[in-house]
Formats: C-alpha cells, structure tokens, sequence
C-alpha cells in the first residue's frame, strides 16, 4: 500500500468523521478515500478511537456550580489627571527654593556655632577677666599665648616648660560669676 | 468547512456569559452542562487519572472568575480546555515535587493513563487505550483534541501553547503511530 501524499485530505479527515465540512469539501474528501487506501485506513483510525472516546466520570454540574463565585465586575481604577507642564515647573521650582534656602541656613547656623566657639575660648584664654567683653573672634593664644603650642610636648624646651607650667597653676579656668564682696579697709571710719 | 457545532454555540455561549453576568445563574448551569462532559474526557485522555471531577470544577471556578480576560476570539471550549491543561500541569508539577526522589520522564503519564484499566471494559476500547500510551504526552494531547474533540489545528496550537504547524506535525505522527499499533495488535 502506497502512503498518501495529499497531507490537505489527510488533515481534514478528523473534520470529515465530526461532520464539520461543508458540501464541496465532504464530496472532495469523499472522492479521494474511494481511491486511496492509506486514507481509508486512517479513517477507520479515526472512526475508532472517536467513537472509543475514554471513559470520563460524570460531573455534578450542580456542584460546580455552586462553587462559581457571584460576577464581580471589574471597576476600571480612577486615573488621576496627568499634572499639567506648569504645574511640574512649579513643583520642581518649589524643590529647588526649599533645598538652596534649606542649605543657606544650615550654613549660617554652622558660622554662629563657629563664632560661639570661639567666644568661648576667648573667656577661657583670658582666665574669665574678659567674660563680659570677650571680643568677636578673639583667639584665646592672644590672650595667653603661653597656653597655645604646636606639635608634641616633647618639643618644649624646658624654660618653655616652665612657663607653661606656670601660666597653667594660675589660670583659672572656672571664673567666678559672683565678684567678691569689696569690704573697706578702712571701715569708712575717717569718712 | 463548516463551522463546528461548538461554532454554532458559541454565539449561545456569549449570550449566556452576558445573562450570568447579569446575575442570572441558571446560565452558568447550561454553561457548566453543557462543556462540562468534554473537559471531564479531555482531561481522562491527557492521563488524569483521579480526581477529574475536582478537575473540571477548578476549570470552571477559574474561567468564571476571570471572564473579563475572555475576549471571545476563541470558542469558549477552546478557552476552557487551555484553563485546564494549565491546571493539568499544575497539578503534574505538584505530583513531580512531591515524588521528587523518583526522576519523572515524559512517559510518566503513560503510566498514569495505564489506571484507566479496570475503567475500559471493552476490547475496542482497550485496543485504542494502549494505542494511545504509546503516544508522547503532547500527540496524545494533539491527536485527542483533533480526532475525539474535533477542534481546529488553530484551536489545538492555543490550547497546548504550540504553533498550528507544529499540531499538524504532532497529528500526523501520532495517527500513523496509532495506525502502526492497532494494525501489529
């Protein structure tokens, strides 16, 4: 027996045993399987497995369908409306006022922060005598410029030494607030 | 070619998506009635060998819950037979996890389809089961969807997620396997 060539019947085959062809191709396929055996053999392959369909449990449609949630459509999502050109250079504006302004203050609170310091350590230098006057941006080795040296203590000489030493068991670093009360030594008495 | 009678329904199938979407639940049954037969002896014929009627259920549970996917370019059984394949191999993929000491290769599923023996009584019958264990997992699947469901090589490629030359090319190896087999019986 010669294989069939025609793979256009051959497909339609299964087409043919549902009944599914219209007239002109059932009457063609027709035609062609009285003259082909190879295609008749396949038909009879078709015919037998289709009407051997498998054994399939019944389903319980009911069932099914009581496990079918309700309908719930689809609600389309309210979509925002799309920000205008303007709005976004007003947006991007207001970033770049808030991060400039935002860095000059951080900046101006670092130079109060620095002139504080160094008021600081103005008072300290002077031993508390200049608490009250302690001018802007004075430096505390300007006022003691024994207490201020660079480098390692092993680079002192030892009269260097000695006077820091010095300068150190007078300097009071904790001033006083109060002032001492001003008692008259002469009691007034010749007044 | 005509169109099948699946075609023919499937006007009827949109009508009643449309009545059920509208609450009427009596559609869903006529829906579930009516394809419900056709899934149950796909799913046999792709080798499911227990829990077929759970099977078909998901399916429906699946397809009613999503019928705003369903955009109606395919007939709606062909929509129903693609859920459940997917489900099919879920479930496939479960079982393969499951057994996972024992490698799983493609004749696997022949094997499950062999659990069918106390089902086929008829030799006829029992003939054309053998016939098909002799078939790779995706002719058997090709050849029962053309030869038993009737559906389009086009159908056919949207359900196993092939291309129509490709079932084409899975039909006519697996009728002439079939043939071959049936004819040394």
């Amino acid at each position: 027996m010669n294989k069939c060539i025609d793979s256009q019947i051959q497909e339609m085959l299964p087409d043919l045993a549902h009944g599914t062809l219209d007239e002109s191709s059932r009457m063609r396929v027709e035609a062609h399987l009285a003259s082909c055996e190879s295609c008749r053999e396949d038909m009879v392959v078709i015919q037998t497995v289709k009407n051997a369909a498998v054994f399939a449990p019944s389903i319980d449609v009911q069932r099914v369908v009581r496990q079918i949630p309700p309908y719930r459509a689809i609600v389309p999502g309210v979509q925002t409306p799309a920000r205008s050109r303007v709005t976004q250079w007003l947006v991007a504006a207001g970033f770049i006022v808030a991060v400039i302004g935002g860095g000059s203050l951080l900046m101006s609170k670092r130079d109060k922060a620095t002139a504080t310091n160094q008021q600081v350590a103005g008072v300290a230098a002077d031993g508390g005598r200049q608490f009250d006057s302690a001018a802007p941006g004075l430096r505390a080795t300007e006022v003691a410029p024994s207490l201020a040296f660079a480098g390692s203590i092993d680079d002192l000489s030892d009269s260097s030494l000695v006077q820091l030493m010095t300068d150190m068991s007078q300097f009071d670093a904790l001033p006083a607030r109060e002032p001492e009360p001003v008692f008259a030594m002469d009691g007034g008495e010749g007044q | 070619m005509t169109p099948s009678p699946d075609r023919k329904a499937e006007a009827t199938d949109l009508e009643l998506i449309d009545r059920w979407k509208g609450g009427d639940s009596r559609a869903a049954t006529q829906l579930v009635g009516r394809h419900s037969p056709a899934l149950a002896r796909f799913a046999v014929s792709a080798g499911e060998r227990e829990g077929v009627d759970e099977l078909v259920q998901d399916t429906f549970v699946r397809a009613f819950t999503s019928l705003d996917s369903f955009r109606g370019e395919s007939s709606l059984r062909t929509w129903l037979f693609t859920i459940e394949r997917r489900l099919m191999l879920d479930r496939r993929r479960a079982e393969k996890r499951s057994r996972a000491t024992v490698p799983v290769q493609e004749t696997d599923s022949v094997s499950e389809y062999g659990a069918l023996d106390g089902l086929i009584a008829e030799e006829a019958q029992e003939r054309v089961r053998r016939s098909l264990d002799a078939l790779s997992p995706t002719q058997r699947e090709v050849f029962t969807l053309r030869v038993q469901q009737g559906l389009s090589y086009k159908e056919i490629a949207e359900v196993v997620g092939s291309t129509e030359g490709a079932a084409r090319v899975h039909y006519h190896n697996a009728i002439q396997r079939v043939k071959e087999f049936l004819k040394n019986e």
